[in-house]
């Protein structure tokens, strides 16, 4: 089975190198747990109306290096509360990445993107063919494909689902008997 | 073609003849370490038993849990957390190292830094074991995979080789080698790779030093940092080893995805500017600038090296008046030591605050810095409001950096006080 494609608008273009994610919902607001005060919360200082303009299934879209530092879990649990389907970047920083395909978001790694698309573009991930489309205009570019641990952590949608599914009982740490 | 110690270590760890860059594997790893904090240990240990059926894990001695955050507890809460992660240890049989001090220094102290051996944890930090020429890597949340199934999926990295060359000169250290690399290579230069750290001049880097290097290697995208151990490391690790490893090293003929050649020769002090740890840049250039705070400590620089230095600095001198110098050392083993040699009482009687191993004077639990207030530190980075108020500012430096603005209550070049 393969993952769904990913297909909406690219709701914002983050073209700062080595991108903070915490700057999304601000530093002083990292550790509140409320979602939905989260999501009233992020965008704030890129664009006070994000939250009014965004559809589900849009998408983000960042340059290289996204996630560099030490990125935390509450900006990206706002961007999905508020309906965004994924992120399309340049590179990502290894830690960002684990983090969110642990968390069964989508993101993808696409060299060249931010000279594909504008924002509000409407755009496809199709993960069969390794591209991403840009409907609006008419072009498209291939993406690195994923690791197959992180396809399947994203087809059963995050890290338990993904153990459950892939752990036979045998492999499992616990002790057992005659162990 | 060769290989890299980090293919070779993959490969016994998955149980394969051999492996290379960009094979998918499932590596048992050797030991798996934690920190306890809330919404991680925790959670893990309840999806263990929930989810996954995991009543007590085979094979507790792969496993350890160190209490160095929220030390000491200061609500009730922060020691409920404590309760739940002794509970699950001695429930499991697993070993506890709690107020033994920061755990990724620690880790080393108690054998964990075991030559050759596969390590994983959810903090990156923990690549300060590669000091050893062990393996170590911080899958953040992934990390519950280890917890809760033998192996883990990984995509073998391929490595950057980084040779270092020259020496350093009194009041240039470790700190500021890691900073230049960044400046060098980029933020980016290892994104998903290792850096391996090699070349002449380790022999003139102590073994403290690379464990400040190979420990922030994240900051040049890095998943881990290594180092072909020496005999030096080898002397320290093998005694203390939990596991009977043969070390490994790479071969002469392995290949790396990139070769840096740096040389050290003529390398001065630098300072990290806020708000990100990519931006560094000459000391000389920040001479001058008012700083309200000091913060010594942390894994990455709080060891006797970095205590020495500012004793050295500070001694028979004064923390300028309203200054605020925290010297935490790393943990309990180096503030024993250093007490041992006067350090401690030569800082405390030149106005230092002087507190024991924690954690948390660096991840920002204790955040004390109002709006507009500046420090300089030597923690592991310099993102907005890690020290207070997000309107606060955090320059990263050297131990004896920190030390001579102390005096100064201004950034100040420590070559002058050595």
């Amino acid at each position: 089975m393969p993952l769904n494609n990913l297909r909406g608008r690219v709701a914002f273009i983050f073209e700062e190198e080595d991108f903070d994610v915490d700057q999304i919902v601000g530093v002083k607001n990292i550790k509140i747990t409320d979602v939905n005060e989260l999501a009233s919360l992020a965008m704030s200082s890129y664009d006070p109306d994000f939250a009014k303009k965004v559809q589900p299934g849009d998408l983000l879209v960042g340059a290289g290096n996204f996630g560099y530092g030490h990125p935390h879990y509450p900006p990206m649990r706002a961007m999905r509360h508020l309906g965004i389907a994924g992120v399309i970047a340049e590179s990502f920083s290894p830690g960002y990445w684990r983090g969110e395909i642990s968390m069964g978001f989508p993101q993808v790694s696409c060299p060249g993107i931010l000279k594909l698309v504008e924002r509000w573009d409407e755009v496809e991930v199709d993960w069969q063919a390794g591209l991403v489309r840009n409907l609006t205009k008419g072009t498209e570019l291939p993406f690195e494909p994923l690791s197959k641990s992180d396809e399947q952590m994203l087809l059963a949608g995050g890290l338990v689902p993904y153990l459950k599914q892939t752990t036979p009982p045998s492999e499992l740490t616990a002790e057992r008997k005659g162990h | 073609m060769g290989f890299t110690i980090t293919e070779k270590i993959l490969a016994r760890a998955a149980g394969v003849p051999s492996a290379k860059a960009g094979d998918e594997l499932m590596a048992k790893p050797d030991f798996v370490l934690a920190y306890d904090f809330p919404g991680y240990t925790d959670v893990y240990f309840k999806s263990m038993k929930e989810d996954f059926g995991i009543e007590r894990v085979a094979e507790p001695e792969r496993f350890a849990i160190f209490i160095d955050h929220m030390v000491p507890a200061t609500t009730p809460k922060e020691e409920e957390l404590h309760i739940g992660t002794r509970t699950w240890c001695k429930e499991n049989n697993v070993p506890l190292f709690e107020r033994k001090g920061i755990g990724h220094q620690v880790a080393a102290e108690v054998g964990y830094a075991t030559p050759g051996a596969f390590v994983v944890h959810f903090d990156g930090h923990i690549s300060q074991l590669g000091t050893f020429g062990t393996l170590a890597i911080g899958m953040r949340r992934n990390v519950l995979e280890a917890f809760v199934r033998e192996k883990v999926s990984i995509r073998v990295p391929h490595t950057v080789r980084v040779n270092l060359s020259g020496e350093l000169t009194p009041g240039v250290m470790a700190r500021d080698v890691f900073h230049h690399l960044v400046r060098t290579m980029g933020p980016a230069s290892c994104r998903f790779q290792v850096l391996e750290i090699g070349g002449p001049a380790l022999k003139s880097l102590t073994t403290e030093g690379l464990q400040t290097i190979t420990g922030l290697a994240m900051f040049t995208g890095a998943i881990t940092a290594i180092v072909n151990p020496d005999e030096e490391r080898l002397a320290y690790a093998l005694p203390r080893a939990r596991k009977k490893l043969e070390p490994v090293f790479s071969d002469a003929d392995a290949d790396y995805a990139a070769v840096y050649d740096i040389d050290l020769t003529g390398l001065e002090p630098v300072v990290v500017i806020p708000p990100t740890p990519s931006n560094t840049r000459n000391l000389s250039d920040y001479l001058g600038l008012e700083i309200n705070a000091g913060y010594l400590g942390s894994c990455a620089s709080g060891r006797l090296e970095d205590l020495r230095i500012a004793a050295q600095i500070l001694k028979g001198r004064q923390v300028k008046e309203g200054f605020m110098l925290n010297v935490i050392p790393t943990s309990q083993e180096i503030m024993a030591a250093a007490g041992r040699e006067g350090l401690i009482s030569t800082l405390a009687e030149a106005g230092a605050f002087v507190s024991s191993p924690s954690c948390d004077y660096c991840f920002g639990r204790i955040a004390t810095m109002t709006e507009k207030q500046r420090a300089v530190s030597t923690g592991t980075l310099n993102v907005r409001g890690r020290m207070g108020s997000p309107d606060s500012e955090i320059y990263l430096c050297n131990a004896a950096t920190v030390a001579a603005t102390a005096i100064e209550g201004k950034i100040a070049d420590p070559r002058k006080y050595l």
